[in-house]
């Protein structure tokens, strides 16, 4: 149960986060359908800041020294610069959306198409290959939070709640869920939520009470890029050992999908970002799914080919997509270029 | 509804066009910039470099000769050039060899990364002979196809197909300009496989890259199943394996693989054989964060991760430089088209036994010494047919 829970987190958080960088664009009326591309961009800014770090040297000390606070510094700080990087990348979406009217479809395509491109061509400079890697060791012995990273013996039992949530873990989740917490929050509860979101619904009527819409527009576009670029850093962090190869999976387009059949809310994204990646984690790991603890491997015994779990978790996004997507309500004014004259 | 519909469409239209785009673009850098220089011209590379160099990572992978062309080049297998393993393997074989003799050298990857096919594996080699290569070094037995093609069309240069056999062309003639190199995988595999479970562990993991098809790996995962039941049978114990060619077939790292390595850690899967080039990285990820072992595999991967805690081994560098050189002292001719096996008795497969990587604590190094006296004297045979693998009274097998 432990496993599943945590396996199931390593998929959803980068999801939801990203998923909810949808939303904040969406809100204010760009269709961000570049959240693969940033996200690839933002994998890439941060695999390549901890390369750079660690082949400068900076937290040798510290790793050796088994300084946990300072290594959870590091990723934190690698965080932030996808984050920066991705906030900058989809100034391009933005400026072609807002500033020139474009389509904002092809804008975000464009992005989509130009970030693998453009990563790959970097790696190859950098690392004289597909994939670039750390310089030295792996994401879970630098950054994984263990037992015995927080002074507890190998054999010590946490408890369910200690053991599942405080051991194997990554700081970036909860970086991740605390955000997700804090940003739906000012989404719905502050001033310039209700006026970004008003920008997406009518910006005609948002300008006409004084609210910036290129602004508002520019300020969800480019928060929406932060966190799809920290949520790219994220994934490659915790499910892909710290790698970039111009590659996330497909994870910006499940975010999309899942912030979709979320019907734009956080909660319902936090919730289809969990379903999915429960799914995904099935997918990956049946043979050794032990859910009620008593040694019984149901899934794997159950004869079903392992083809089919590995489709589960798309099956489930296309089932729940049918069945949701009737009540979805988009944003009205989203995918519309504001034009001021036109009231 | 239609926007839904509109989106979902064009989301279509973007997976196709963003799966497109992500492969084309290392196509390009492959290309040779003077193609059309003759080779003639390489005699007087400068010869400056001693032959003193002996560890290939102080080597750079790419260099630059004066008159820009390329006289040992170097194709890779589907994964990456710096997996750590095979494709690493074999090219630190090819920049050893050219650093030693003051040689250019270049390394081709075939466009579109897993998915190559044989023409794209050509261009590769017409790419390496068109820039000057006088012998051309193809890592992996998928090479087969392109590899036909090319040493046919271009007589007059040297290839070595390391994991190969020999081969014909159309007509039936076997092709002498291609010397094949495969190794006894299964007695590495065997070695491993035995030094485990005599060092006291009881629950096995073997990751297999290839999807099951390919020989290499298979051999591999042979040996390593036959070692753990001599070991078990001796110690009167059984011994549990998981065994899986999921998730490896492109020989790739990935989240699925990270997932169920970690998911056999988690089950009580004490030590995976990571047995595929860059896969390497998922299982030992995987193995880090659950305090598990990783066997390596190819080339002594300690140095890579502290979970490793031996590797199986083959003597892929010192093929490389053995072979190459023969083209070079004019005795091409006795390898060319035929084909050889490397084993114990050429010293070409074994563990690693340096005291920095050797991490088996009840099990020696002499103890192994022994053991592989035994299999080099012919005293304990190790089966290559991998079809035979099966579950033995001693081993549990759980193919999944």
């Amino acid at each position: 149960m432990t496993f599943l829970i945590q396996q199931t987190l390593l998929y959803a958080v980068p999801l939801m986060i990203v998923a909810l960088a949808g939303v904040f664009s969406e809100r204010s009326g760009i269709i961000n359908l570049a959240l693969e591309g940033i996200m690839i961009f933002g994998a890439f800014v941060g695999v390549l800041f901890v390369h750079v770090m660690q082949t400068a040297g900076v937290f040798d000390e510290a790793k050796a020294a088994g300084d946990w606070i300072a290594l959870q510094g590091f990723e934190l700080l690698a965080m932030l610069a996808a984050a920066v990087m991705g906030a900058v990348f989809s100034l391009l979406l933005s400026f072609a959306s807002i500033n020139l009217r474009a389509d904002q479809t092809i804008g975000g395509t464009a992005l989509n198409m130009l970030a693998p491109a453009l990563v790959l061509f970097l790696v190859r400079i950098i690392a004289n290959q597909n994939t670039l890697q750390m310089a030295t060791g792996d994401a879970a012995s630098w950054f994984m939070i263990k037992k015995t990273t927080l002074g507890y013996s190998r054999t010590d039992d946490l408890g369910f709640l200690g053991n599942t949530f405080l051991h194997k873990v990554y700081l970036a989740t909860y970086v991740c869920i605390i955000l997700f917490i804090i940003l739906s929050i000012i989404l719905y509860k502050t001033r310039f939520g209700l006026r970004l979101r008003s920008c997406g619904e009518n910006p005609q009527a948002a300008d006409s009470l004084g609210i910036n819409v290129y602004k508002m527009r520019y300020a969800g576009v480019t928060i929406s890029g932060a966190l799809a670029g920290m949520g790219g850093f994220v994934y490659a962090l915790t499910s892909a050992n710290c790698t970039s190869n111009g590659d996330v999976a497909g994870f910006g387009f499940l975010a999309l999908a899942v912030m979709i059949f979320g019907n734009w809310k956080p909660l319902n994204i936090a919730g289809a970002s969990l379903l999915f990646g429960l799914f995904k984690c099935v997918a990956a790991a049946y043979s050794s799914i032990d859910i009620n603890g008593d040694g019984v491997y149901l899934l794997a015994q159950a004869g079903i080919s392992s083809h089919f779990y590995r489709m589960l978790p798309y099956l489930i996004t296309l089932i729940v997509l049918a069945f949701t997507s009737k009540k979805s309500r988009a944003p009205k004014a989203e995918g519309i270029p504001y034009d001021k004259s036109s009231r | 509804m239609k926007k839904i519909l509109a989106l979902v469409l064009a989301l279509c239209m973007v997976f196709a066009l963003a799966a497109c785009g992500e492969t084309a673009a290392p196509a390009a850098s492959e290309a040779p910039a003077e193609a059309t220089e003759a080779p003639a011209e390489t005699t007087e590379a400068p010869a400056e470099e001693p032959a003193e160099v002996t560890d290939p990572d102080a080597i750079e992978d790419t260099m630059t000769s004066a008159d820009g062309t390329y006289e040992v080049a170097f194709v890779t297998d589907v994964g990456q050039l710096k997996d750590k393993s095979f494709n690493q393997g074999t090219f630190d074989g090819v920049k050893l060899y050219a650093a030693a003799n003051g040689l250019s050298y270049k390394y081709y990857q075939p466009a579109n990364g897993d998915q190559a096919t044989d023409d794209d594996r050509y261009d590769a080699m017409k790419a390496a002979v068109d820039a000057g290569a006088k012998v051309v070094v193809c890592a992996g037995f998928m090479q087969e196809g392109a590899l036909k093609k090319a040493a046919t069309e271009f007589p007059e240069t040297s290839f070595v197909f390391i994991d190969g056999y020999p081969l014909s062309d159309e007509a039936g003639n076997v092709l002498t300009n291609v010397a094949p190199i495969a190794f006894k995988e299964e007695q590495c595999g065997y070695f491993a496989g035995y030094a485990v479970v005599k060092d006291g562990f009881t629950k096995l993991g073997f990751c297999g890259g290839g999807g099951g098809e390919n020989p290499a790996c298979c051999r591999f995962g042979y040996g390593f199943v036959q070692g753990a039941d001599a070991a078990a049978k001796e110690l009167g114990i059984t011994v549990d394996m998981n065994y899986s060619w999921e998730y490896g077939a492109s020989f790739q790292a990935s989240p699925e693989l990270q997932s169920m390595a970690s998911g056999w850690y988690e089950t009580g899967t004490e030590v995976i054989f990571a047995c595929g080039g860059s896969m390497f990285q998922s299982v030992a990820a995987a193995a880090s964060a659950n305090d598990g072992y990783v066997v390596g595999v190819d080339v002594d991967q300690s140095a890579e991760s502290d979970t490793v805690i031996t590797s199986a081994m083959k003597g892929l560098a010192d093929a490389v430089q053995w072979a190459v050189a023969k083209v070079y002292d004019g005795s091409f001719a006795e390898i060319g088209g035929v084909a050889q096996s490397l084993g114990v008795n050429e010293n070409a497969v074994g563990i690693p036994t340096a005291a920095e990587s050797w991490r088996l604590e009840t099990y020696t190094v002499e103890d192994y010494e022994a053991l592989f006296a035994k299999v080099a004297a012919g005293e304990v045979v190790v089966d290559g047919d991998y079809t035979k693998l099966a579950a033995t009274e001693n081993v549990n097998l759980n193919i999944i």
